[in-house]
C-alpha cells in the first residue's frame, strides 16, 4: 500500500506518483501514517526523536519568564507545529532546542542526546533555519553548502549527491555560485534550508519556515517535508499561519504568553470533524486567556 | 533594538501628518525625521546597553589627541610667527599663512568626512528602506537629510576650528571679535564641504560599485594607497628628523621656503578667506567671497542631493542586484576547524573595510616599524648617545603589532547574528574561539617575522636580536588578540545592518587602543629606561632587556590565555548577548 505525501490519499496499487496531484508517493510501510492511526497508540511504542519537558526560559534575572513549563515530545515520521501569536514564546522555545540560548530549567533531549550535556552529539542530530535566515553573506552560496558539510562531516561524495537532490526541490539555480550578499530574501531562505539538510538530519527544526518563499517553493516544500518526515525523521517547525499548519502538522503545540496552552492531534482532530475551524479554536483560546 | 525603534518610528512619522500634499515641504516630517535620529543616538547610552567604560576611553582618547595637538601646534606657532622675512617679523601675514594651511587640512578633512557622510546617508542607511515606502515626498526627505549631514559636519567643524582657533588664541593675543567670527566660520564652513563632497559622492560611489566583489584588486589597491601614504608620511617625518639633527629648524623657514608658502597660500580658496577674516587681512571681499561660495555650495548642495536622492532610495529597495563572483564547485570535505577558519578569513577579505583595518593595515606594518626604526634609531642615538636598536625595535613592534590588532575587538561581533547559528552547529566552543584567534595569530606571525626580516636585513638590529623581536612581538600580540577577543564577547554588539557589518567603532575598540599602547610603552619604554640609566650609571647591562621583554611577554601571554579561557565554555553556552 502507498500513500502520496501531498495530498495524503492511499492507493492500494504501487504507483511511484500521485494519480491525482503528481505528488511522490511512499510506501505505508515507511512510518508515516496519513490517517492518524499511530497517533492513536500510545506514544512510548514510537521512536522519540525529541523530547522537551518543563522547559522554562527566560532573557535575564529581572525579566519575566519568555517560556513556562513547555513540555512536549516529536516523534520519528511527525510534523510537530509551534502555534502561537507574536512574541509567545515559539522561536524562544525552539531556539533553546537548537542550543541556541541557554535556558533555566527544564530538559531537551534530541536522538536522546541531553543538549545541555551532549550539545555537540545533539546538535549533529539537527539541521534548522532561523527566522532571520541568518546566513555568511560574504560566502557564496556554493561555499555556505560546503562550509555547512564540513561542519556536519558529510563525505565528499555524499554532499555532491545530496546537493544534487535539494536543488531538485529548491531550485535555486545558478545564484548558488553568487555571493549571498547578492540573494534576495527568499533566496536566501533557500539557502538556509539547503545547508540546514546537506547532512540529511534527523530532526528539521525551522522558525517561520513559509514566509517569504514564492507559492512554486512553498509548494515543494511543503512536499519534501512529508517526504522527509515518511523516510522516518521528524520536523519541528513554528508558525502563526494556521492553514500552514492545518495542511502540515500531524500534532500541534499551543503556545501562549510562553506558557503551553494545548497540544492538539491535528489529524484526529479532522478525522472525528472535518469541518473542524482551526482559526476559530485558536482566536477563542487566546480571547479566553 | 535599533529595528524596533526604526518600525516605532516608522509609525509616528507615518502618523505625524495625516495628509501629504504632493511639493512641498513638510516640517512636521523633517521635525520627526530628525527626531528618529535623535532617538536612535540616544538609545546608545541606554541602562543595560551604555558600556561606560568604553564611552570613557573613547573621551579620553579624543581629549588625548587634541591636548598633543595643542601642545605640538602650540610650539610651532611660536617658532612661527617669530619667523622673520626681509629682517622683520610680520606677524599678521604670518598668521594668515598658518591659518590658510590649516583650515585647507580642515576643509580637505571635512570633505572627506563629508563624501562618508553622504554616502551612509543617502546609498546605506537602514533608514531609506522604511522612508521609500513611506508618505515622505522628496523634498521632506531630502530637508532632513541635508539638515543631518549638516549637523554631522558642524560637528567636525566645531570640533576641529575650535581647537585650531584657541590654540592660536593661546599664543597670539586675539580680540573679542576673534571668538565671534570663528563660530561663524564653523557654521559657514559646512556649506562648502558639503557641495564639494556632493560632486565627488557619485564617482565615490561609481568606483565603489565597479569594486565591488572584486575583493583581491580593492586588497591591492588599498594596501598600495596605505603605503604610499605612509611612504608620504616617513618622508616627512625624516624631513623632520633632518632638520632636528642638524639644527636646523630656525633656519627652514628661509626666504625661499617663505615665498613658496606665501604662494601657495594665495591659491588656497576658500580657506584663505577664512584665514583672511580671522587675521584681520582684507575682511570685506573675503566675506564676500565666502558668503558667495556658501551660497553657490548650497546651491549645488541641494541639486546634486536631492538629484541623487531618488535614485538612491529606488537603489536601496532593489534586493537582487547581481554578483560578479563565481565559484560553483563542491569541495572535497575539510575539517571543522580548517571551515571555521576559511569562513572567518572570508569574511574580512570580503568585507572592503574589513580588509583595509587589518589585512591592508598588517600588511604595511613591517614598514611602518622599519620607517620608524630607521629615523627613531638615528634620532636616538644623536640625541641620547646611545645604541638601543634592540629596545626601540621591541618597542615600535609591540605597538604597531597593538595598533594592527584593534581590528580584534570586532572578533566576536562582526559574527553578528551568525554568532547564534555557529553557537547551534555542532562545534565545540574552543574551535569556535581558536580558529578567530588562531586566523589572527598567523597574520600576526607573517607580520612580525617579515618586519624582523627587514630590521636584521637593513643592518639596524642582528638576525638573533631580530628572532627575538618576533618572538617577544607575537607573544604579545597574542595578549591583544586574546584579551580583544574576551572582551568582545563578554561586550559584544551585533550589527543590525543587512549585511552584519559594523559601521561604527564600540567601546571595545578604544579600551583594546588603550590598553595595546600602555602595554606597548610600558615594556618598550621600561627596557629602554633601563639600558640608558644603565649606561649613564656605567653599570652593566647584560642581557636585561632579553630577561625583562621575553619574561614580561611569557607572563602577560600566560595571563591574555587565562582571561580568554576562564569560564569560557559556561560563557559561551549562557551565551545571549549581542544587543539584538
Amino acid at each position: 500500500m502507498k500513500y502520496c505525501t501531498t495530498c495524503k490519499v492511499l492507493y492500494q496499487d504501487e504507483v511511484n506518483f500521485c494519480p491525482d496531484c503528481g505528488g511522490r508517493t511512499v510506501s505505508f510501510a515507511a512510518g508515516y501514517d496519513p490517517y492518524g492511526v499511530s497517533a492513536a497508540a500510545p506514544t512510548g511504542s514510537e521512536k522519540e526523536v525529541v523530547s522537551v519537558k518543563g522547559l522554562y526560559k527566560r532573557y535575564s534575572r529581572k525579566a519575566p519568564w519568555a517560556v513556562t513549563d513547555v513540555s512536549f515530545t516529536c516523534n520519528e515520521g511527525e510534523i510537530v507545529g509551534l502555534l502561537g501569536h507574536n512574541g509567545a514564546g515559539k522561536s524562544t522555545t525552539l531556539k533553546c532546542l537548537e542550543g541556541m540560548l541557554p535556558f533555566e530549567r527544564g530538559e531537551i533531549k534530541i536522538a536522546g542526546y541531553d543538549i545541555k550535556k551532549d550539545a555537540e552529539k545533539a546538535k549533529m542530530q539537527m539541521g534548522f533555519v532561523t527566522d532571520n535566515h541568518a546566513t555568511f553573506v560574504k560566502m557564496t552560496g556554493i561555499q555556505y553548502i560546503n562550509f555547512m558539510a564540513d561542519v556536519y562531516e558529510v563525505p565528499t561524495d555524499v554532499r555532491t549527491k545530496r546537493l544534487a537532490e535539494l536543488e531538485r526541490v529548491f531550485r535555486l539555480g545558478r545564484p548558488i555560485e553568487n555571493l549571498i550578499s547578492s540573494y534576495s530574501h527568499g533566496m536566501r531562505q533557500k539557502i538556509c534550508m539547503m545547508g540546514s539538510l546537506i547532512h540529511s538530519p534527523k530532526l528539521w527544526i525551522l522558525d517561520e519556515p513559509m514566509t517569504g518563499l514564492d507559492p512554486a517553493t512553498m509548494r515543494a516544500v511543503q512536499k519534501f517535508m512529508h517526504e522527509y518526515v515518511a523516510q522516518g525523521n521528524a520536523i519541528i517547525f513554528s508558525s502563526h499561519a494556521l492553514n500552514t499548519v492545518a495542511k502540515l502538522c500531524d500534532r500541534v503545540v499551543l503556545i501562549q504568553k510562553g506558557e503551553q496552552v494545548d497540544e492538539l492531534n491535528v489529524k484526529q482532530i479532522y478525522a472525528a470533524n472535518p469541518n473542524f475551524d482551526f482559526e476559530e479554536y485558536f482566536l477563542r483560546n487566546e480571547k479566553t486567556r | 533594538m535599533k529595528r524596533q525603534d526604526n518600525a516605532l518610528e516608522a509609525r509616528a512619522i507615518g502618523t505625524a501628518v495625516k495628509e501629504e500634499k504632493a511639493g512641498g515641504v513638510k516640517m512636521k516630517k523633517v521635525r520627526a525625521i530628525l527626531r528618529k535620529g535623535g532617538q536612535e543616538r540616544r538609545s546608545a547610552f541606554r541602562a543595560g546597553q551604555f558600556d561606560f567604560v568604553g564611552f570613557l576611553l573613547r573621551l579620553v582618547l579624543v581629549a588625548a589627541i587634541v591636548a598633543l595637538f595643542v601642545l605640538f601646534f602650540g610650539r610651532f606657532v611660536d617658532v612661527y610667527m617669530a619667523v622673520k622675512t626681509n629682517g622683520e617679523t610680520d606677524i599678521p601675514r604670518r598668521a594668515t599663512e598658518l591659518l590658510t594651511i590649516l583650515y585647507a587640512a580642515i576643509t580637505v578633512g571635512m570633505v572627506i568626512g563629508g563624501i562618508g557622510q553622504l554616502g551612509r546617508e543617502l546609498f546605506n542607511s537602514d533608514d531609506m528602506r522604511i522612508f521609500s515606502a513611506l508618505p515622505l515626498n522628496e523634498k521632506t526627505l531630502f530637508v532632513a537629510k541635508l539638515f543631518n549631514i549638516y549637523r554631522g559636519q558642524l560637528l567636525i567643524a566645531l570640533v576641529t576650528v575650535l581647537t585650531v582657533n584657541a590654540t592660536f588664541a593661546w599664543k597670539v593675543a586675539v580680540t573679542p571679535a576673534f571668538w565671534a567670527l570663528t563660530v561663524g566660520i564653523c557654521f559657514l564652513l559646512p556649506l562648502i564641504t558639503i557641495a564639494i563632497a556632493a560632486v565627488l559622492v557619485m564617482p565615490f560611489q561609481l568606483i565603489k560599485r565597479f569594486l565591488r566583489e572584486r575583493f583581491f584588486l580593492t586588497f591591492l589597491l588599498v594596501t598600495a594607497l596605505l603605503g604610499v601614504a605612509f611612504w608620504v608620511y616617513s618622508l616627512l617625518l625624516s624631513g623632520v628628523k633632518q632638520l632636528l639633527l642638524g639644527d636646523s629648524l630656525r633656519y627652514f623657514f628661509n626666504e625661499q621656503v617663505m615665498t613658496a608658502i606665501g604662494k601657495a597660500c594665495d591659491f588656497l580658496y576658500p580657506a584663505r578667506w577664512f584665514a583672511n577674516i580671522m587675521a584681520g587681512t582684507d575682511p570685506v571681499w573675503s566675506w564676500v567671497g565666502l558668503v558667495a561660495v556658501g551660497a553657490v555650495g548650497l546651491l549645488i548642495s541641494m541639486l546634486v542631493i536631492k538629484s541623487i536622492l531618488r535614485r538612491a532610495m529606488q537603489a536601496r529597495n532593489q534586493s537582487s542586484t547581481g554578483s560578479l563572483l563565481r565559484s560553483g564547485y563542491l569541495k572535497p570535505k575539510h575539517g571543522k576547524f580548517s571551515a571555521l577558519l576559511k569562513k572567518e578569513f572570508l569574511l574580512i577579505f570580503r568585507t572592503p573595510s574589513y580588509m583595509f583595518s587589518y589585512f591592508s593595515v598588517a600588511f604595511i606594518m613591517p614598514l611602518m616599524v622599519y620607517f620608524c626604526m630607521d629615523i627613531g634609531a638615528s634620532l636616538v642615538e644623536n640625541l641620547v648617545g646611545l645604541d638601543s636598536n634592540l629596545e626601540l625595535a621591541l618597542f615600535l613592534t609591540i605597538l604597531f603589532g597593538a595598533l594592527t590588532n584593534v581590528f580584534c575587538a570586532t572578533n566576536i561581533s562582526r559574527d553578528g547574528e551568525m554568532f547564534y547559528t555557529v553557537k547551534a552547529l555542532p562545534l565545540n566552543f574552543k574551535a569556535v574561539f581558536f580558529s578567530k584567534v588562531v586566523l589572527c595569530l598567523i597574520v600576526t606571525a607573517i607580520t612580525q617575522v617579515a618586519s624582523a626580516i627587514l630590521l636584521a636585513g637593513a643592518g639596524i638590529v642582528t638576525a638573533y636580536d631580530a628572532l627575538f623581536i618576533a618572538a617577544v612581538g607575537i607573544i604579545f600580540s597574542f595578549v591583544n588578540i586574546a584579551v580583544a577577543t574576551r572582551y568582545d564577547f563578554n561586550h559584544a554588539r551585533f550589527s543590525t545592518e543587512d549585511d552584519g557589518e559594523i559601521k561604527e567603532s564600540s567601546g571595545t575598540v578604544s579600551i583594546v587602543i588603550v590598553l595595546g599602547m600602555v602595554v606597548s610603552f610600558a615594556v618598550g619604554g621600561l627596557v629602554f629606561i633601563l639600558k640608558v640609566l644603565s649606561q649613564l650609571n656605567g653599570t652593566g647591562y647584560g642581557a636585561l632587556t632579553y630577561i625583562l621583554a621575553g619574561g614580561l611577554a611569557l607572563v602577560a601571554g600566560g595571563l591574555a590565555a587565562f582571561y580568554l579561557f576562564f569560564r569560557l565554555k559556561q560563557k559561551y553556552y549562557e551565551f545571549s548577548g549581542g544587543g539584538i
